[in-house]
């Protein structure tokens, strides 16, 4: 162990910049996964997006619980309320037009071209994900080796 | 599991993977033992070790790809 004066950098900067690099990671992961045109890689890329993705959580917390990162303060309310606002009038707008476009081409058959509809959250993710998060709710910021695997 | 000869991109996304975890490898070992405060080196110790995994993980990724590979570029 160093002393405090020998540190190579201080223990808030030496996890910044692991977490910074965690972070450029996943996005790459997401890249390359969406690039991929072997399944076997693709599936590879999606699993260690989500690992990665994990780890990055798992650091943040245990950064934040050492308040070595304070996080942005909060949005106010009546921003939050013309957001909201705005964007519900686009899906209002928006469903319109679908309706439209749906009534104008009276025989839609999507069936006929055996279009097989997308699996829906969590059924993308791979099966231990489900356990992982469980595992780190029960634990409460609890650090546990192995929970990614 | 369907396999079809990696890409060329496929390739670099993967050489550049792993580039990125040896590179992580050595910034948690080398972190967590230079941090002072137990629960980030808990933390950088146990991240040092999935690092090394994900890199083995990608190397048999290129093993597997291997034998499908055509040795002559493909018009």
């Amino acid at each position: 162990m160093y002393a405090q004066n020998q540190q190579f950098m201080p223990d808030e900067d030496l996890a910044y910049t692991v977490l910074a690099d965690l972070k450029r990671v996943t996005r790459e992961y997401g890249t390359a996964a969406t690039e991929s045109v072997c399944p076997s890689v693709r599936q590879q890329f999606t699993q260690l997006l989500n690992t990665t993705l994990a780890m990055q959580g798992e650091l943040y917390t245990a950064m934040s619980q050492q308040n070595m990162y304070s996080a942005a303060s909060p949005a106010l309310r009546q921003e939050i309320d013309k957001q909201m606002k705005e964007y519900q009038q686009t899906q209002q707008k928006t469903n319109q037009f679908v309706q439209q476009k749906k009534s104008a081409q009276s025989q839609p058959s999507p069936q006929a071209w055996g279009y097989q509809p997308a699996p829906q959250w969590p059924s993308y993710a791979p099966q231990n994900m489900g356990q992982a998060s469980q595992q780190s709710h029960s634990n409460a910021g609890q650090h546990t080796p192995g929970q990614y695997m | 599991m369907n396999m079809k000869p990696l890409t060329a991109k496929e390739l670099e996304y993967i050489a550049d993977s792993l580039s990125n975890e040896d590179l992580l490898i050595k910034q948690c070992t080398a972190g967590a033992l230079s941090c002072t405060n137990p629960q980030i080196t808990q933390v950088l110790m146990h991240q040092a070790q999935v690092h090394q995994s994900q890199y083995q993980a990608l190397l048999n990724c290129l093993q597997q790809h291997q034998s499908l590979a055509p040795t002559q570029p493909q018009g």
